[in-house]
């Protein structure tokens, strides 16, 4: 599904201004705070108690991409900076250049972001492979 | 200009880069580029605003044809003939595409790819977190309206900007400060707060966007010097209009009810703006996510479109999050390293102001109405959710009929 989030390749990996200030509106709302849960890494989001209020009050839109939230949260909720950066990239560069060969993306991988090893960028195009045919069914064309 | 300069010299100065920070930006090895690269920082510097429009964001994006930015207007000019002459006049010569990419940035140069050493520059001028442009317009901001809101130590910020090797387990450059500037990148960060808190979103300042937004509307599209309803996109007509020709017709319109935009002129050159009906209360969030707006439509339907307007300000993240090198050379993220940072939250806003005229009757009519109009639009937002996915950040939703009658 497409959440009309418009990414560039930014530092550490796709990156969306957009969403960026669509995160600190839900901020500002009082839905999302920032909390340091690994000392050495950066903030994370989390939903604040006034979120479960609001989210109570939309459940035809909660239920409807309820099952793609977790299909996302379940597949990359525990990963690091280091494995999405490598990961979203890999994911880009299937997404928006149609390149058909693992062998091709992960060198462009590289050339994209150097410091990634080309072992690294291979395993990684392989990766995004599997998790898009794992998200096929959750995609509201195959629904 | 002069503060770019100095960032370049400060991250670029041997003593402050480290080896491995010099393997994964070879420019930075390379003492050939580096005056090259200094060269261009500086000329993007210079040109970064140079696509504004008359009274800069008031009208930007009602007032400019779809699709066209002041950003796309500064690269029109940094790309036309005429300064491409100068650029290849330069010694060395300049390529125009280096001074878009660093006058613009990632984020408004979609179109073009950035090597890791032109988005660390690019973030010299334009990052959200210690970009000079930043530092530039709160300092000159905070020197013109007279307040002290957006002063701080700039120069100890910019002489502990460093190039760090790593951040969170990736180990992309970015750039970053030593941690004897993290009080004065705090000391930024509550600028800009305190600056867009008290200045920048003051209802008083929003509400006169409005007002010149709807003149501006009016004279442009009734033909009195643009008749393409629009600013003109072309860089003669874009260098032709600047605020002295939008302050004469003001002054004209002000005085002649027959010219385009007379009421918004008037209520410009003789202060009587329009009042603030309803400010944003959190607890009235909890009801409907946009308050203002419910309330805004509302008035509209009560007191007529003309009467009411709404501001709904872009939120502004300031707490941002850029890394920061210890004493002992490990680098964290600055929202751990300071309480400070760690703790700034941006700050929803939204404005409801009414005719000065129907400002009586409007606080009786909305303090009978409030609860009921926030009640009931906020039991139709489950049923437009479903139909319109994606929410915006848009900060204003207004009408185009600016003129009254």
């Amino acid at each position: 599904m497409d959440a009309g989030f418009d990414f560039i390749l930014y530092r550490h990996g796709p990156f969306s201004f957009d969403l960026r200030d669509e995160l600190s509106s839900m901020q500002a709302d009082g839905l999302l705070e920032l909390a340091v849960k690994r000392e050495g890494y950066g903030p994370t989001y989390v939903p604040t108690q006034f979120s479960e209020m609001f989210l109570e009050r939309f459940p035809k839109t909660t239920a409807r991409y309820m099952k793609q939230i977790r299909f996302i949260a379940d597949e990359l909720g525990d990963k690091g900076v280091a494995e999405l950066e490598r990961l979203a990239t890999a994911f880009f560069i299937a997404h928006r250049e149609r390149i058909a060969s693992v062998a091709l993306r992960a060198q462009r991988l590289v050339e994209l972001k150097p410091h990634i090893s080309l072992p690294d960028a291979r395993f990684a195009c392989q990766q995004v492979d599997s998790l898009i045919e794992r998200a096929r069914p959750f995609s509201p064309r195959e629904e | 200009m002069e503060l770019a300069s100095r960032a370049f010299e400060v991250i670029t100065k041997p003593a402050n880069v480290t080896d491995e920070v010099k393997g994964l930006l070879p420019d930075l090895g390379n003492a050939d580029a580096l005056p090259y690269w200094k060269h261009v920082l500086r000329m993007a510097a210079l040109c970064h605003d140079i696509g504004h429009l008359p009274f800069s964001h008031a009208a930007e994006e009602e007032l400019l044809p779809k699709g066209w930015t002041h950003e796309r207007l500064s690269r029109l000019l940094i790309e036309s003939e005429e300064m491409r002459e100068i650029w290849d006049n330069m010694v060395p010569p300049l390529k125009p595409k280096h001074i878009v990419k660093l006058a613009l940035g990632a984020r408004k140069a979609k179109d073009l790819q950035f090597s890791r050493w032109e988005t660390i520059l690019s973030e010299i001028i334009v990052g959200d977190a210690f970009g000079v442009d930043r530092v530039d317009y709160l300092l000159r901001d905070s020197h013109h309206t007279g307040v002290a809101y957006g002063k701080f130590d700039h120069y100890r910020l910019i002489d502990e900007l460093r190039i760090l090797p790593s951040f969170e387990g990736s180990t992309e450059p970015s750039l970053g400060i030593n941690g004897g500037g993290i009080y004065s990148a705090e000391a930024l960060a509550l600028a800009r707060y305190f600056m867009f808190s008290q200045v920048y979103y003051h209802p008083i300042r929003l509400i006169y966007d409005h007002h010149l937004r709807d003149f501006l509307t009016a004279w442009l599209s009734k033909g009195t010097l643009l008749p393409e309803g629009t600013f003109p996109i072309d860089i003669e007509g874009h260098l032709r209009t600047t605020d002295d020709e939008v302050n004469a017709a003001l002054r004209i319109a002000a005085s002649d009810p027959e010219y385009p935009g007379h009421i918004s002129a008037r209520c410009i050159m003789r202060h009587c703006h329009f009042k603030r009906l309803y400010e944003r209360d959190p607890q009235d969030a909890k009801l409907n996510s946009e308050p203002g707006a419910a309330i805004a439509m509302a008035a509209k339907r009560e007191f007529g479109a003309n009467a009411v307007r709404y501001s709904k300000p872009k939120v502004k993240n300031v707490a941002i999050d850029f890394p920061v090198c210890g004493p002992d050379g490990r680098v964290q993220p600055a929202i751990s390293a300071s309480e400070t940072l760690s703790k700034l939250q941006p700050t929803a806003m939204e404005f409801v102001f009414i005719d000065p005229e129907l400002k009586a009757k409007a606080k009786s009519w909305l303090d009978r109405n409030r609860e009921k109009i926030l009640a009931a639009a906020g039991e139709q937002e489950d049923e437009e959710h479903e139909t319109q996915p994606k929410s915006s950040n848009t900060h204003v939703v207004e009408p185009r009929n600016a003129e009254k009658g």
